[in-house]
């Protein structure tokens, strides 16, 4: 035991000072009455207020002694040497997935976690630091290495969920390396196990702690909710947990209840469910599941039924009957197919060129396929084999659930990619496909369609959607986001600017285009994008909602596997465990108890009533102890 | 002392006896003796000496018997009304003392209005001789505007009373007293001698709630002893407590004496003060 603030042992002066108090005379004021006879069985305890008379024990001076003392003790910071769990630099990763927002803990996962982090800031002791780590998307250092409470909580409450799982990876690599050079470090994760896993065991420098936050894995979830051509709804709810459930779907056409269905559901099975009674004039349409579960984020589905607006596109190929149905089945898609020798120049919201590239300034937005060598933005060169096919980027959204595993093609022009553009598929011998950041955007495929296999494929009818989606105006219109995940809004030609509603009401301007990415979308529902055009307003909508088999199974996992660097050699230093808290809470007891008795029983002496009064002696009427005072 | 709108509301009153009154004089309260009086009693058969008068010649013709017919005594009845003149009545806002003082005051009316023998006293000061009919108003309410609230009286002084004639003794009191009053005893032996004791008690609306609070020292009114307290919520409650306890007790009391306890606010009006009594019998319509 040891006081780490001394000097506050002055407070204990209080204590002789409360029993001075009950030395000093009290001037009360006078009160006339009609009679003292209701009053006297309480006063006689109160005539220690005299000055100079012999000190009365009363439970309130007790009680008043003892609150002082606890309070004077407490300031000055009593605590256990070894006792607390805290290392000269802890680093405190806390995830960020999604699933850290089930409430199966109180108030969260997520909140429960930083109020460990928050308590484990409290116990700092002098010469111990503290680092804060989020793991979102990105690893946050939220806090770098400090021994000051108050900003490791300021840090904390600026702690917010991810829309993504949360990169275990990057933050074992940002802790070691706060804790490179710092002996008798340690890292504690506060997860619940769904952290994106690094692809190779993590290697720590420092002893790792992992804290499971969590207590069940029951969740269902509306996994996909999509609209056939003939209008009927699909919904695909699935049963992560282990025990059958009772549900219903309530389904709202515009936030008006359309109807109620019942859904049994097995633990661990998916069921699937189709639905065919959507009112006609419905825009948007939410299927809910009730009643919900410790993880609502997953409980709700939105989907846009409202027609988004239509695009005009023009392909102008000599023939091209893979782009033609893979146009087609866009809908709101007003698809023009022109002759190379007839096209016109023309207000299209989209220009494809196929083996053809116009004289002059190249309209924009374009998608060139298989330009003539030294044609076009972006030189080409020759045609040559280019191997074997590769993703520029996995994680690119333009090969989102594209497959490039049995495509084969047979020439492609080599090029090289000028600034300002990405290579999204290449292959050996060079880029496949490259698209052009910024605004206006453009895209070049390398090489003709009818020279590879691609057009057979799936994937070419998805990658020619992502196209569009990433090439027209709009291309939000209608799309599911994952929450926390930055939307990308392509202005009209003449949009002056766009005001994005968010489900909670909140309206966002966006600058003239082109837009910066619209990044606050933590909240899943509907948006509203409404851009103001010169011919009048444009109203559009995306979703954002989690549709993500991994999160929604959020059955606490185990801790990552880790693998150490440099073990510590020798005991770690340990804490110190302040007990100032308990013994302010005691205080807080006393004193509740003090005024208690005040209220109740306001005089109540520790000496019996009957030691003050004078004993009759033999022989004389016995008189009682008013009397006596009398 | 009282206004004219009182006097009627008093006209309409009248005092209630519990038992039958036996006076000296004719009156309007029904006496335990018989008499020749319009409100039939009983028959009784008729022996050597009674008045042929009152012998019920039908029914004679009846039943061959002769039978005299029986009528109730009307006689007077006797009120005595003690007031309480002791220094706590002038506490109270408003005071007890001109509540105390008007209630003794219309009793006495009321008493005089029905024929009835009316004596009015301070408690342990001066009295008046009994009074009787309408005459006997302006006389007792002279007495009253001249008696002052000052000093001592409690529990020892009721016992001094004397009353020649049996009958009502109306003691309108606060009942407060130092310390051990004990009203048990002289309210039995009023009820010793032949008084039926009824015990109305005037409190301020500060006595029944009291608002102080905090360090205080408590100054009694009649004897300067003082207390000093820490008054709390609680300690207020206990008080109320008490008082009630009082109260209760004063109620036993009043009730092993054959009598009854009444409790008025010095803030109630004559009509308050009038329905406690219809409450508790001791007034009824006239």
């Amino acid at each position: 035991m040891q006081f780490l603030l001394p000097g506050a042992g002055l407070a204990l002066l209080t204590v002789p000072a409360i029993v001075l108090l009950y030395f000093l005379k009290v001037r009360r004021p006078e009160v006339r009455v009609s009679t003292l006879m209701f009053w006297r069985r309480f006063v006689a305890d109160r005539q220690a207020n005299a000055p100079w008379q012999r000190l009365r024990l009363s439970l309130l001076l007790l009680l008043q002694l003892l609150g002082a003392f606890v309070l004077g003790v407490g300031l000055m910071r009593p605590g256990v040497v070894g006792a607390a769990g805290i290392d000269a630099t802890t680093v405190v990763m806390i995830d960020a997935s999604p699933s850290m927002a089930a409430t199966d803990v109180s108030p969260s996962r997520f909140g429960a976690a930083v109020e460990k982090a928050r308590s484990l800031a409290g116990q700092l002791q002098p010469g111990q630091e503290m680092a804060l780590i989020l793991l979102g998307d990105h690893a946050q250092l939220l806090a770098a290495p400090t021994g000051d409470s108050s900003l490791l909580r300021s840090a904390l409450d600026r702690a917010r969920l991810s829309g993504t799982a949360g990169d275990f990876a990057e933050g074992i690599s940002l802790a070691n390396s706060i804790l490179s050079g710092r002996p008798g470090g340690s890292i504690i994760l506060f997860s619940d196990g769904h952290s994106r896993p690094p692809s190779s065991p993590a290697r720590v420098v420092a002893p790792l702690t992992y804290q499971s936050i969590g207590s069940t894995g029951e969740n269902v979830a509306i996994e996909t909710m999509t609209r056939s051509s003939s209008g009927s709804v699909f919904l695909r709810v699935t049963n992560y947990g282990r025990t059958t459930r009772d549900l219903k779907i309530e389904w709202r056409a515009d936030g008006r209840l359309a109807d109620v269905v019942p859904i049994k559901i097995d633990g661990n099975t998916t069921s699937d469910l189709t639905w065919s009674r959507l009112p006609a004039t419905t825009q948007v349409l939410e299927a809910k599941l009730t009643p919900g579960d410790a993880f609502a984020l997953d409980d709700t589905a939105w989907l846009v039924i409202a027609e988004p607006p239509h695009h005009s596109v023009v392909l102008v190929t000599a023939e091209n009957g893979f782009m033609q149905k893979a146009l087609k089945l866009r809908p709101g898609l007003d698809l023009t197919t022109v002759k190379p020798a007839d096209y016109k120049p023309g207000r299209y919201d989209l220009v494809i060129f196929d083996g053809f590239v116009p004289a002059g300034k190249l309209p924009e937005p374009a998608l060139l396929i298989n330009p003539p060598p030294g044609d076009g933005p972006v030189p080409l060169g020759a045609a040559v084999d280019p191997g074997s096919v590769l993703p520029g980027d996995v994680r690119d959204p333009l090969l989102s659930h594209v497959s490039l595993k049995e495509v084969h093609i047979q020439s492609a022009a080599t090029v090289k990619p000028p600034t300002g553009w990405r290579t999204v598929i290449s292959a050996a011998a060079g880029p496949l496909l490259l698209v052009k950041e910024g605004e206006p955007r453009d895209a070049l495929l390398t090489f003709d369609l009818h020279h590879s296999d691609l057009p057979l494929q799936a994937a070419f009818p998805i990658l020619v959607q992502n196209l569009l989606d990433y090439l027209l105006p709009g291309g939000f219109e209608n799309q599911v986001f994952a929450p926390g995940q930055p939307v990308t809004l392509i202005a009209e030609p003449d949009a002056r600017w766009a005001d994005v509603t968010g489900p909670d009401g909140h309206t966002t301007r966006l600058a003239p285009a082109p837009y910066p990415p619209f990044t606050a979308t933590a909240r899943p529902g509907v948006y509203t994008v409404r851009q103001q055009l010169s011919s009048g307003e444009r109203l559009s909508r995306f979703v954002v909602q989690l549709q993500n088999p991994s999160i929604s199974r959020i059955a606490p996992g185990a801790g990552p596997f880790v693998q150490p660097l440099d073990r510590p050699a020798g005991p770690l230093p340990r804490g110190t465990l302040e007990i100032w808290p308990y013994l302010v809470a005691a205080a807080i007891v006393v004193l509740v108890l003090e005024w208690l008795v005040y209220l109740t029983h306001p005089t109540r002496s520790l000496i019996p009533r009957r030691s003050r009064v004078t004993q009759p002696r033999q022989g004389t009427i016995p008189q009682r102890a008013g009397e006596v005072r009398r | 002392m009282l206004t004219a709108g009182e006097l009627t509301l008093l006209g309409r009153l009248d005092l209630a006896y519990r038992r039958p009154q036996s006076g000296l004089y004719a009156g309007e309260r029904r006496s335990p003796r018989s008499a020749r009086s319009p409100e039939f009693s009983d028959f009784r058969p008729y022996v050597a000496g009674d008045d042929f008068r009152q012998i019920d010649w039908p029914a004679y013709a009846r039943l061959e018997k002769l039978m005299l017919r029986l009528y109730v005594a009307e006689e007077e009845a006797c009120l005595n009304v003690v007031l309480d003149t002791s220094g706590s009545m002038v506490m109270g806002e408003p005071s007890k003392w001109q509540t105390a003082r008007r209630l003794a005051a219309a009793l006495s009316f009321m008493g005089l209005a029905a024929l009835d023998r009316v004596q009015v006293g301070a408690l342990g000061g001066a009295r008046l001789p009994p009074m009787r009919g309408r005459d006997g108003v302006s006389r007792i309410w002279t007495f009253l505007e001249g008696l002052e609230p000052a000093g001592e009286a409690g529990p020892a002084e009721l016992r001094l009373l004397l009353w020649a004639r049996p009958g009502i003794t109306v003691v309108i009191s606060d009942f407060l007293v130092e310390e051990d009053g004990n009203w048990a005893p002289p309210i039995a032996g009023l009820a010793a001698r032949r008084q039926e004791p009824v015990l109305w008690q005037v409190l301020a609306p500060e006595e029944e709630h009291p608002s102080i609070a905090g360090d205080l020292k408590l100054v009694d009114v009649e004897t300067e002893r003082t207390r000093e307290l820490t008054i709390t919520p609680g300690l207020v409650a206990d008080y109320q407590r008490a008082l009630t306890a009082h109260r209760a007790e004063l109620a036993r009391a009043a009730q092993s004496a054959g009598g009854r306890f009444l409790n008025s606010s010095s803030a109630d009006d004559l009509e308050a003060m009038m329905l406690a009594g219809l409450r508790a019998g001791l007034v009824r319509r006239a």
